[in-house]
């Protein structure tokens, strides 16, 4: 059996008294998409700011590729190979499309010649090419959240972490960046997902991750966490009664 | 030397008593505006000297003026706000950053406006509390209070507590702290944002202009004075930690004892001096101030 | 600007200004040239972190002076040659950057607004206070009065720090990372930029030609004072032409300074006794172009695409929506 790409040792994050992520234990294997789920305030996106850096875990580690990453600050985490997009989106919004994409390029082309025409290759996968020269302020919800894609692949990342790429989007525009997520792990990306549209999440996933509070509550394949009764308990207790 | 000592600390502690009052209302402006007044010693000196003024035409006592100053200041404040909050919710460029520049730039306005109205000199306002002194010599302390600066501490305390009552009893104060504290969802609250920034800054401005008065009547006054000043009120929000309330009285006090030891022990003009250095070694070590709470 | 074109034109100044001294001979415009120049290099230089960093340094003129009064200090008591020194000024110059940038960079712009303004003043006080600059009475250089020379001197620096700056933050990748910094420094960690370094590096970027240029005014002047080199003028003087002129280009600031140095020049010859009144303009036109023109004259003129900021848009509710429509899981059922 291979080592896992990304492994969650008992990871705890605590905020003043409050425990947003409580002894969470999990594993990536290379090639696959796991998605993390849960109701809102579970605790997802505090974990992927432990997983890519921008909280240090108050317990546990977080082993990448075999390498204790916990603590380390985000840009030397997208240095290794994790790329990541935020809930919030953050573009640059002074500068154009290019010019976004065109700054993660630097990190594998340090020359801004090459680093121009690798995040022209990039703008061309995830569709934003024609749309290169607009300024980033002006793009639509889903142009940025498709800039935020942009920005994390334009890293060479080897893992990429995906938070809430798909909501707020209407549906042919989520059918395409669903399309875009396929064809990344096609070419052998490892992908960590959140996601609240579970029509998506679980067309993808190959495995799931469920959090509720802070805590694990299951974990397996679509099929096996959607009839989980402590998963059902979640949505159904929290969201819909 | 030694006996000098008592001295030093009671000056510094009545001193300080004073800053606290500018140093509450600029961080609280701070806090709902998210903009640092630069021009915090000019509306200080502006309010010294409408006080020296109206003293010289009345000759009526510069403290029984003080509702007035406040009156005026507010009310220049509450004009002046919207400008900056017009700047701030700009959408070109970096607001925030405009906000900086905007107030840098209206400091150095209103110090050209100073200079050329009021000249270079130096001046002090003459109080009925100027004269009298009290000594403790009874209780076998060789320090002297003169009445003025014992008048200042109970203007510091009645303030302060006037601040602190509007802040956690009245229904402004909720809406006040709640802006400080998340400015979106003291949007949904109900919080109107800009109003209350107004009322706050009308009184942050209204605050320091009366406090100008109260330096003029215990130290001096004069049109290059507000550069000193606004040090100082960057001293105490740095030192109590950006935003963070508790801690201004303390980091007040500290600044008033840091200069009364060096006025009685060292070179007065190597005060600022002093001050630099202890909010650099702060900056340094603890970058969120004393109390490691700022923001 | 297509870059052809504004290189032609520089090309042209560039031209004209070495020429100008061979066919203006009277030594008051050389003087006004010559200080014109150095307040183009002062206004970019600022620029570096201001503009293409976003972090507002308010002491500026810190190390305009700190540069002047190390020349000074260095030829006058270590009896160096000015050649030497005036490297060493800007090394002063970066060193105080990094004294400063440790503790302050690390923070908001608040902070860095609030420490670079105090710093200011502190070395103002210094200045004062201690025996080695000559306190308030100031420091008297040996005089080499050559104006062509100081022209000449001036022109080549500036044009040097302007060609520098223009490769590193235009051409090189170094000018992109900047403004990453200031558009979303959170953002920009996750990009593989350590915001903290590339500050740092732009402070000192900003410091080094400003400390320079410290260097060659008090050689070129002859005499230094704590009021005419670490006075509040020059970093006020450099924050009006930067956002006058317009902030984070090189254009911009040089057309600032340009502007600003000029109606300076005018104001000061017929108006000298209104000098306070100097000051108000200076005050005013920094309130009036941060409401009227915050992008500068340059950003206004040249309108450079689309680079209005329009409002956050809410997020379409369709989010809450969509988990409780589909919350309940299909397929395994």
């Amino acid at each position: 059996m291979t080592e896992p790409i990304l492994k969650v040792n008992s990871v705890t994050k605590c905020f003043g008294g409050l425990t947003a992520v409580d002894d969470v234990s999990f594993s990536v294997e290379k090639g696959e998409i796991v998605g993390l789920i849960g109701p809102n305030g579970a605790g997802k996106t505090t974990l992927f700011n432990v997983i890519s850096g921008y909280y240090a875990p108050t317990k546990g580690s977080v082993v990448f590729q075999g390498n204790d990453i916990s603590g380390k600050p985000p840009y030397h985490l997208a240095g290794v190979g994790i790329g990541r997009t935020f809930q919030v989106v953050k573009p640059f919004a002074g500068l154009t499309v290019l010019e976004n994409v065109t700054i993660a390029s630097f990190l594998k082309h340090p020359k801004k010649a090459d680093a121009e025409r690798h995040a022209w290759q990039v703008l061309e996968t995830t569709g934003l090419a024609d749309r290169a020269h607009l300024s980033a302020a002006g793009l639509t919800l889903a142009g940025r959240k498709r800039l935020e894609i942009s920005k994390a692949l334009a890293l060479d990342p080897s893992f990429l972490l995906l938070d809430e790429v798909v909501a707020g989007l209407n549906p042919t525009e989520a059918d395409r960046t669903v399309e875009l997520i396929m064809k990344l792990k096609a070419q052998g990306l490892t992908i960590l997902i959140v996601e609240h549209i579970m029509r998506v999440i679980m067309n993808i996933s190959d495995r799931l991750v469920v959090l509720n509070f802070g805590k694990k509550i299951a974990e397996g394949t679509p099929a096996e966490v959607s009839s989980d009764p402590h998963v059902v308990q979640a949505y159904f207790g929290e969201e819909a009664a | 030397m030694m006996e000098l000592l008592p001295q030093a600390l009671t000056d510094g502690i009545l001193l300080g008593g004073i800053y606290i009052t500018i140093a509450i209302a600029f961080s609280l402006t701070y806090g709902v505006m998210h903009v640092i007044d630069f021009a915090v010693g000019e509306w200080i000196m502006f309010g010294a000297f409408t006080g020296y003024y109206l003293n010289k035409w009345t000759g009526l006592d510069p403290f029984i003026f003080l509702p007035v100053i406040f009156v005026i200041y507010f009310g220049v404040g509450y004009l002046v706000q919207p400008v900056i909050h017009r700047v701030l919710s700009g959408t070109k460029g970096n607001p925030f950053l405009m906000g900086l520049v905007f107030t840098f730039g209206l400091a150095i306005m209103f110090r050209g406006l100073a200079l050329t109205a009021f000249g270079f000199y130096s001046n002090s306002i003459p109080s009925a509390f100027s004269e009298g002194s009290f000594n403790l010599d009874s209780i076998g302390l060789t320090v002297t209070i003169p009445t003025v600066r014992l008048m200042g501490l109970a203007y510091a305390v009645a303030i302060t507590l006037i601040l602190h009552y509007l802040l956690k009893k009245t229904n402004f104060g909720l809406g006040v702290r709640a802006l400080a504290q998340h400015k979106d969802a003291a949007g949904l609250m109900g919080v109107n944002a800009k109003r209350t920034g107004s009322y706050v800054y009308g009184i942050y401005v209204g605050i320091s202009a009366m406090t100008g008065v109260l330096l003029g009547c215990i130290l001096s006054i004069g049109a290059q004075m507000g550069n000193e000043y606004t040090i100082f009120a960057f001293f105490v929000v740095v030192l109590a930690g950006m935003g963070y309330l508790a801690g201004v009285p303390w980091a007040a006090l500290l600044l008033g004892l840091v200069q009364s030891i060096f006025m009685i022990y060292f070179n007065p003009s190597h005060t600022l001096l002093a001050v630099f250095v202890i909010l650099y070694i702060i900056l340094l070590i603890s970058p969120r101030g004393l109390f490691g709470k700022g923001v | 600007m297509k870059t052809s074109r504004g290189a032609a034109i520089l090309a042209i100044i560039t031209a004209a200004l070495l020429i100008l001294p061979l066919v203006v001979h009277d030594t008051f415009v050389l003087r006004v040239l010559t200080e014109g120049i150095m307040w183009i290099g002062l206004a970019i230089a600022f620029d570096v972190i201001a503009g293409y960093t976003g972090y507002l340094n308010f002491g500026h003129g810190a190390f305009f002076g700190i540069g002047a009064y190390t020349i000074g200090i260095l030829m006058m008591q270590a009896h160096l040659p000015f050649w030497v020194a005036l490297p060493l000024g800007g090394v002063a110059a970066a060193l105080t950057a990094l004294i400063a940038g440790i503790p302050t960079l690390r923070l908001k712009g608040a902070y860095f607004a609030i420490a670079t303004w105090a710093l200011s003043r502190a070395i103002q006080q210094l200045a004062l206070n201690v025996e080695f600059t000559g306190g308030p009475d100031g420091m008297r250089l040996e005089a080499f009065l050559n104006p062509l020379f100081f022209y000449y001197l001036m022109l080549i620096t500036v044009g040097a720090i302007f060609l520098v700056l223009w490769y590193l933050l235009e051409r090189a990748p170094f000018g992109l990372k900047l403004k990453a910094i200031r558009e979303d420094e959170e953002g920009a960690k996750a990009l593989g930029l350590n915001p903290t370094m590339l500050k740092m590096q732009s402070f000192i970027l900003s410091a080094i030609p400003t400390g320079i240029l410290g260097g060659i005014y008090a050689y070129w002047i002859t005499f230094i004072d704590p009021s005419s080199t670490l006075g509040d003028l020059v970093s006020d003087q450099a924050v009006v032409m930067v956002v006058f002129g317009g902030m984070g280009t090189l254009f911009g600031p040089a057309l600032g300074a340009i502007l600003i140095f000029a109606f300076k020049t005018i104001f000061w010859a017929y108006l000298s006794d209104f000098q306070l009144l100097y000051l108000i303009i200076l005050g005013a036109l920094i309130a009036i172009s941060v409401i009227f023109i915050p992008n500068g004259l340059w950003g206004t003129l040249v309108k450079r695409k689309a680079v209005a900021r329009p409002q956050e848009k809410p997020e379409p509710a369709s989010e809450p929506a969509a988990l409780s429509a589909v919350a309940v899981p299909e397929e395994g059922n």
